[in-house]
């Protein structure tokens, strides 16, 4: 009793020293890099642009126009080609998964193809990508589908042959046809594990845009990255960096939130 | 049971020739697939067979093969250096965890690909940057699963190593880092997966050789076939590497392969 009350109260000491500790070895961090760059000039700031600068460009970019667009507007194509993305791999591969599943002959005709998406980095996508659909939404879109799709059919699969069999034969001595199975017992069943397959999708595919749009196209947070190069402006990229990483958390925080209202069955279940 | 595998087999074999036949009718010529978007299968294997002997783009296609090789397995192997006994000195000792953690869970969400500007102006385009993109690729599986792979470790091993009398040395190198073994080599074909993808990212925008440079060059100039052969041979050696990682586990770790095997 007392060891395990120590513990409990081990934990939570140990939680208020990890912030501790994780605060100062952020300001120690963040105090090497002022004093690396703006204090001391060790570094020049060509090569390492100070935290000021880094902000001062960021505003600038918020209020600014950058090649064409102000970072709203980048921000926003981004979300525009990722969406495409994601939701035309949601919509083509639920349903390649739930069929993988469902009927073995249609898994082994498709799955040679699918394969090939699957075990080609999606980045490999790109120059093909490029050539069919030049300069244009379509092609990064195009990309985040590469890296969206498997996970999204593998946990669909998965979703669908772990449902319980009794829940599928107990349908059919109810008098359920295949498809009112398929759409009333199976897909609920299932969907934790859809989902499980969106959330990852989502990250995938938000990780290959970076790349699509660093290598093409005219706008984007990706192409500001790369544009940052060009003008040798390392505060730009930085500007970048940490925009795709908020955007990032932020996703995928949303999407973890909202599963409860998605999936208000879940718990129940677990 | 056999029989059936064998009739499975079969069946994706046959899978694989239909794909192939298909892909075949739609890029005959008067097909309703020109060429220039999608090449004819024996196209792409002729131009197979000569990229294998005569040079395309500087190089023949076993030597963009090494160039590739050598610089994702250089950033993968110093990530490994970096990431494994970080990774386990962190789960062994808190008080690195709480200082080291922060800063990782800051750059951790950042796509590996986006810091490819920032290397290419501070390291040029040579292979430093390509190396250092895909450490930085590779570090994050290998260190979070070498966590892991500490942290799974059954609390009765060690209170047993510690009832025997071994001391925290000892236990850190006689059971953690064994009993970690099987976890490692998941991390490592998780680490190689994520190296392999950024290089082609990589590669694609700055490099002199390799599978990724070929490829983005057959496609400014129109080369679907050259395209093609780079796709495929970047699909094959990924999958092949990391067939050969999970292989090592056969001698690295035969216990955990026994295991897996019963159920």
């Amino acid at each position: 009793m007392i060891e395990k009350r120590l513990e409990r109260m081990g934990v939570m000491t140990d939680r208020g020293k990890a912030t501790a500790y994780g605060i100062v070895s952020l300001s120690l961090l963040l105090i090497l890099w002022i004093c690396a760059t703006s204090l001391f000039q060790w570094i020049e700031p060509r090569v390492l642009p100070s935290p000021a600068q880094v902000i001062k460009q960021f505003a600038w970019i918020l209020t600014e126009p950058f090649s064409g667009l102000r970072l709203p507007g980048h921000i926003l194509s981004s979300l525009e080609r990722w969406g495409w993305g994601v939701l035309t791999a949601g919509f083509i591969g639920i349903p390649v998964g739930v069929f993988f599943a469902w009927n073995p002959w249609f898994k082994t005709f498709v799955n040679p193809v699918f394969e090939l998406i699957h075990f080609i980095p999606p980045f490999a996508y790109i120059p093909l990508a490029v050539l069919w659909f030049g300069a244009s939404t379509a092609t990064q879109a195009m990309v985040v589908f590469v890296a969206a799709f498997p996970s999204i059919v593998i946990n669909s699969q998965l979703g669908v042959a772990q449902v319980e069999k009794i829940y599928i034969d107990a349908a059919r001595v109810f008098g359920a046809g295949q498809l009112r199975t398929l759409w009333r017992v199976v897909l609920p069943a299932a969907a934790p594990s859809i989902y499980t397959g969106l959330r990852i999708a989502i990250s995938n595919g938000w990780m290959a845009l970076v790349g699509a749009e660093l290598v093409v196209g005219k706008v984007g947070l990706g192409f500001m990255i790369a544009q940052g190069q060009e003008n040798a402006s390392v505060a730009t990229i930085f500007v970048g960096i940490i925009t795709i990483g908020c955007l990032g958390v932020l996703i995928d925080t949303l999407v973890q939130r909202s599963e409860r209202f998605v999936l208000p069955w879940r718990k129940v279940a677990s | 049971m056999g029989q059936s595998r064998t009739l499975q087999v079969a069946a994706s074999l046959g899978a694989i020739l239909a794909w192939i036949v298909i892909w075949a009718w739609l890029t005959r010529p008067g097909g309703p697939v020109p060429t220039l978007y999608f090449p004819a299968p024996d196209d792409v294997w002729a131009k197979f067979v000569r990229m294998w002997q005569r040079p395309y783009i500087g190089s023949t296609l076993p030597n963009h093969i090494l160039a590739s090789l050598y610089i994702v397995l250089t950033g993968w192997g110093l990530a490994a250096l970096v990431g494994i006994p970080l990774g386990i000195a962190m789960a062994w000792w808190k008080r690195l965890k709480w200082i080291v953690f922060p800063t990782f869970q800051l750059i951790r969400p950042v796509p590996p690909l986006a810091w490819i500007p920032l290397t290419i102006l501070w390291l040029g385009i040579g292979d430093s940057a390509r190396i250092s993109v895909v450490f930085i690729a590779a570090l994050v599986p290998w260190l979070m699963n070498s966590m892991l792979a500490v942290y799974s470790i059954d609390r009765l091993l060690l209170d047993a190593a510690k009832t025997l009398g071994a001391n925290d040395h000892q236990i850190l190198t006689r059971v953690v880092c064994r009993t970690a073994l099987p976890t490692l080599v998941a991390a490592a074909r998780m680490a190689l997966g994520s190296a392999w993808s950024t290089l082609v990212a990589a590669e694609i925008l700055a490099a002199t050789a390799g599978l990724g440079y070929v490829a983005v060059n057959a496609s400014q100039l129109l080369d679907t076939d050259v395209l093609l052969v780079a796709m495929f041979m970047i699909g094959i050696l990924g999958i092949g590497m990391t067939g050969l990682i999970g292989l090592t586990q056969n001698w690295l770790a035969p216990w955990s392969v026994l295991g897996a095997r019963r159920d």
